[in-house]
C-alpha cells in the first residue's frame, strides 16, 4: 500500500519549504566531515552531562543516551500560533473538566460522558471529591502529544496530565545546537525557549495562595528513568530536589529535613505517580512517598503539582470526549483535531477493530510510554494473533485508532540523511494564565518506517524551532 | 438500642521508635442508622479531626519524639436504630465499582458470583451469594493475614470477617453492583467473633444495604459503623508507619455492651 507522508522540510514536489530554506542552504554548504565531527561532539557532550534515561523492561537497568539528531524540526510561526492556541484551549478545557468532575459533575449530568466510564475509572480519585484547589487548577504542567497526518494537519494523539517528561531534552537540545552551530542562530530568528524554567517556577509558585511559597521537586529517586530531568529542573529553578525520605508530615503540614532543621514545604512539583504519594492512603508498599501527605494535602496545607487524580482526564478512554469538553466548558470549536478512536468496550466497535487489526494501532487505555501497544501495519501475523487474544480477554482496557501517516523530517542515519517519522510534545503551563514556550520536544523514530517515537522504544530527539515566516 | 464501646489498643516496641504516624478511623459519625451520643479519643497528644476521602472521621497522629509504646483509647455511646435497613447518600456510588488489589475478582470468583446470585444482581441474589460465600470461606482465625486478597482467601477456603467482606466486594463488583467495605463494631451475645468487625455494603435501588457474610446477616443489627472505603486499607481503624522500633506487640481490647436504659 502506497502511503504519502507529509515531510516537514520538503513539499510534495521535492522543493524546500520556505521556512527551511536558510537551514537547507547551510546544510548544503557545510562540509560532511565537519557535520560528522560535530555529531560526535554532541554525543560526547551529552554523555558527559549525564543526559541519559533508564530503560524499563531491561534487566540491567541500562542507562542509555537518547540519540540526538542535529537536523532541527522547524515550524513556521504562523502555523505555531494555531498549534499554541489549540493546546491552550485543550488544557483549559481539561482543567475545567477535572474541576467539574470532582465537584458538581455537570458534564455527567448533561449526559455528555457516561458517568460510569469516568467514576469507575482507575484514574478517578475519590480523595479529590469536593476538594477545592487554588485557581481550580489540576494539571499545572501538561504535555500534549501531536502528530501530523498525510496532508500536514495536526492531530492530538494524547494529553499527558500526570507527570509528563521530556522538557529537559527540549532545553538541552537547544543548548547543544547553539553551542555546535551558533551561526545558524545568527542567520535567522529562532524563538527562544530558555525561559521555560522561570515560567515553570512562576507557575508552581502561583499554584499556592502564599506570596512566596517554598517549592521543591519530588523525585522517586535515581533509578527512575527521568531522574536526570528531575535534577535538571530543580537546578534550573534553584529549588531543592527531594525524595520521599527527605520529607515528613507533622500536624498536617509538610516539612523537609535540612541541615538547619525542619523547613515547611508549600508546593511539591511531584514526579511520582498518585499511587506512590502516601503509603498510608494509596499503595501501602510504596517506599517513595511521604506517609501522611494525603491528609496534609486535603487540609490545604500543601499544593501538589500536578494535583492528584488528573489521570482520569488523560485516560485514552476519555480522550474521545475532549472535543465535547471544549464545546461544553468553553463554548468554542476545538482548534486541534482528535484522532478518530474506536472504544473496544463497545461491542460494535470491538468487532470492527478485531476485523481490521492489520490497519489499526491498538493501545491500552491506561498505558503510556509505548509499552503494550500494537501497530497493526508493522506487526507480524503472530503478533497480531497474540494481541487479538489479549484484546478479546479484556476489551475495555483498549482503544484503537487508524494508523496515521505521521510526518517525516530529514534525519541523520547510518546511510546519510533520510526521512524519519516525528511527533511533537509542547509543554503547557497553567497558573495565573496558560502559557507555552514556542515549540516543544520533537521525538523521532530512528528505525526506518517505524511510527513509535518513544525513547524507551528506540526513539531520538531533535531541536524544535519556531521561525518567523 | 444503645451501645457502649470501649476500645483500647496498646502498641509495644522492642526498641525506641524514632517517629511514627498513624491514620486513625476510630470515631463514628451520625447517620440514618446511628446517632453518636458521646465519643472520646484518648491519644498521646491532641489531634485535630478531619474528614477522609470517604467522609470518615480521620485523626492523623504524628509522634516525632522517641517512644517505646503507643496507647490509643476510644470510648463512647451510640444509639443504633435497628429498624433501619439501608442508608441513603447523595454521592454517586459508581466509584465503588472499582476493583483494588485486595478485592480483585479472578475467573473463579466471577463464576461463583454469577452462579450463586443466579445472575440476579439484586438484593435476593446478593443474599444467596452471601450465604454461599459464608459456606465457601470457613471462619478460621489465623488462616489469613491482613494482606490476604479476596482471590487468595477464596482459593484457600478459610478466613476472617475481612476476607469475607473482600470476597463479597469482589463478587458484587464483578456483577456490576457498587459495593464498599465497612469497618466497625458488633455487639454479639456469643463471643465467638471479635467485637471489632468488618462487613460489606452494596448499592441497590439508591441506598447502601449491609451484607455481613461472617454472620449471614443481610440486615444490620447491632452493627456500629466506623468507616467505609474501597477495601480494608481505606477503612481500617488504624493504619500507620514508623521509623525504628524493631518488633511490635499489639494488644487490643474491645468491649461492646448494651447500655441499660432507665427510661425510654
Amino acid at each position: 500500500m502506497a502511503r504519502t507522508f507529509y515531510d516537514e522540510m520538503y513539499d510534495a514536489s521535492g522543493a524546500v519549504r520556505p521556512h527551511y530554506q536558510t537551514f537547507a542552504r547551510w546544510l548544503a554548504d557545510t562540509p560532511a566531515e565537519l557535520l560528522a565531527q560535530r555529531r560526535r561532539e554532541a554525543d560526547l557532550l551529552f554523555h558527559r552531562a549525564g543526559i541519559t534515561f533508564t530503560l524499563y523492561g531491561d534487566d540491567q537497568g541500562t542507562e542509555r543516551l537518547i540519540p540526538f539528531d542535529i537536523i532541527p524540526r522547524s515550524i513556521p510561526a504562523s502555523e505555531w500560533r494555531i498549534v499554541e492556541r489549540g493546546c491552550i484551549q485543550r488544557v483549559q478545557a481539561l482543567n475545567m473538566f477535572l474541576a467539574d468532575l470532582y465537584h458538581e459533575q455537570r458534564i455527567l449530568k448533561a449526559g455528555i460522558i457516561p458517568a460510569e466510564q469516568v467514576l469507575a475509572n482507575e484514574g478517578y480519585q475519590i480523595a479529590m471529591q469536593g476538594l477545592n484547589l487554588h485557581r481550580d487548577l489540576y494539571a499545572h504542567i501538561a504535555g500534549v502529544d501531536l502528530v501530523r497526518d498525510g496532508d500536514g494537519s495536526y492531530y492530538v494523539l494524547e494529553d499527558n496530565l500526570r507527570t509528563p517528561s521530556g522538557v529537559s531534552y527540549m532545553l538541552e537540545d537547544r543548548k547543544m545546537m547553539m553551542r555546535l552551530f551558533p551561526e545558524l542562530f545568527a542567520a535567522q530568528r529562532v524563538a527562544p525557549i530558555d525561559h521555560y524554567p522561570n515560567l515553570l517556577l512562576d507557575t508552581l509558585k502561583s499554584s499556592s495562595p502564599l506570596d512566596n511559597p517554598n517549592v521543591v521537586v519530588l523525585t522517586p529517586g535515581r533509578f527512575n528513568s527521568a531522574y536526570f530531568e528531575h535534577a535538571f529542573l530543580a537546578r534550573e529553578m534553584g529549588v531543592e530536589l527531594v525524595e520521599g525520605a527527605d520529607l515528613f508530615v507533622r500536624d498536617d503540614k509538610l516539612f523537609m529535613r535540612t541541615t538547619a532543621g525542619a523547613k515547611q514545604v508549600d508546593v511539591v512539583y511531584r514526579r511520582l505517580d498518585d499511587a506512590f504519594l502516601d503509603p498510608l492512603a494509596f499503595n501501602p508498599d510504596s517506599m517513595l512517598g511521604v506517609p501522611g501527605l494525603l491528609a496534609c494535602y486535603r487540609s490545604g496545607n500543601v499544593v501538589l503539582a500536578n494535583a492528584i487524580g488528573t489521570g482520569v482526564a488523560d485516560d485514552k478512554s476519555i480522550y474521545p470526549y475532549v472535543g465535547e469538553m471544549i464545546r461544553f466548558y468553553l463554548d468554542e470549536e476545538p482548534i486541534l483535531k482528535n484522532v478518530p478512536t474506536y472504544q473496544c468496550r463497545k461491542p460494535a466497535e470491538l468487532s470492527h477493530v478485531l476485523a481490521n487489526l492489520e490497519q489499526l494501532v491498538v493501545k491500552e487505555t491506561q498505558g503510556s510510554g509505548g509499552y503494550g501497544m500494537l501497530v497493526g501495519p508493522a506487526a507480524s501475523k503472530a503478533e497480531i494473533e497474540a494481541f487479538r487474544e489479549r484484546l478479546k480477554a479484556n476489551p475495555a482496557a483498549y482503544i484503537a485508532q487508524p494508523t496515521l501517516c505521521l510526518s517525516t523530517c530529514p534525519t541523520f542515519v547510518e546511510q546519510g540523511i533520510a526521512p524519519r517519522h516525528i511527533d511533537l510534545r509542547p509543554f503547557v503551563l497553567s497558573g495565573k494564565e496558560t502559557r507555552i514556550v514556542p515549540g516543544g520536544l520533537t521525538r523521532v523514530a530512528l528505525r526506518e518506517g517505524s511510527l513509535v517515537v518513544n525513547s524507551s522504544q528506540g526513539g531520538g530527539t531533535k531541536d524544535t524551532w519556531v521561525v518567523e515566516d | 438500642m444503645r451501645l457502649s464501646i470501649r476500645h483500647d489498643t496498646h502498641y509495644h516496641y522492642e526498641d525506641q521508635v524514632r517517629n511514627s504516624i498513624q491514620y486513625l478511623r476510630l470515631t463514628p459519625h451520625d447517620s440514618e442508622r446511628q446517632q453518636v451520643l458521646s465519643w472520646q479519643l484518648d491519644l498521646p497528644r491532641p489531634v485535630r479531626a478531619q474528614l477522609d476521602p470517604y467522609g470518615n472521621i480521620l485523626h492523623v497522629l504524628t509522634l516525632d519524639e522517641p517512644h517505646e509504646s503507643i496507647v490509643i483509647g476510644a470510648r463512647g455511646q451510640v444509639e443504633i436504630d435497628e429498624s433501619r435497613e439501608a442508608e441513603h447518600e447523595s454521592q454517586s456510588a459508581l466509584p465503588f465499582l472499582r476493583f483494588t488489589r485486595l478485592t480483585e475478582a479472578d475467573e473463579a470468583l466471577r463464576e461463583f458470583a454469577m452462579l450463586q446470585s443466579h445472575g440476579r444482581p439484586d438484593r435476593s441474589g446478593l443474599i444467596d451469594l452471601m450465604h454461599a460465600l459464608n459456606a465457601h470461606i470457613r471462619y478460621q482465625p489465623g488462616a489469613t493475614r491482613v494482606e490476604t486478597s479476596a482471590v487468595e482467601a477464596f482459593a484457600g477456603g478459610q478466613g476472617v470477617c475481612q476476607d469475607h467482606a473482600h470476597a463479597f466486594l469482589a463478587c458484587a463488583r464483578s456483577l456490576g453492583v457498587p459495593a464498599r467495605y465497612v469497618s466497625g463494631y458488633l455487639f454479639a451475645d456469643s463471643q465467638d467473633h471479635l467485637a471489632s468487625h468488618a462487613w460489606a455494603e452494596a448499592w441497590l435501588d439508591g441506598a447502601w444495604y449491609s451484607f455481613d457474610v461472617t454472620n449471614c446477616l443481610a440486615k444490620p443489627e447491632r452493627h456500629l459503623k466506623l468507616a467505609v472505603g474501597l477495601d480494608y486499607l481505606d477503612a481500617c481503624p488504624v493504619r500507620g508507619m514508623r521509623r525504628g522500633g524493631g518488633g511490635e506487640q499489639m494488644h487490643a481490647r474491645v468491649d461492646v455492651a448494651p447500655l441499660l436504659q432507665v427510661q425510654q
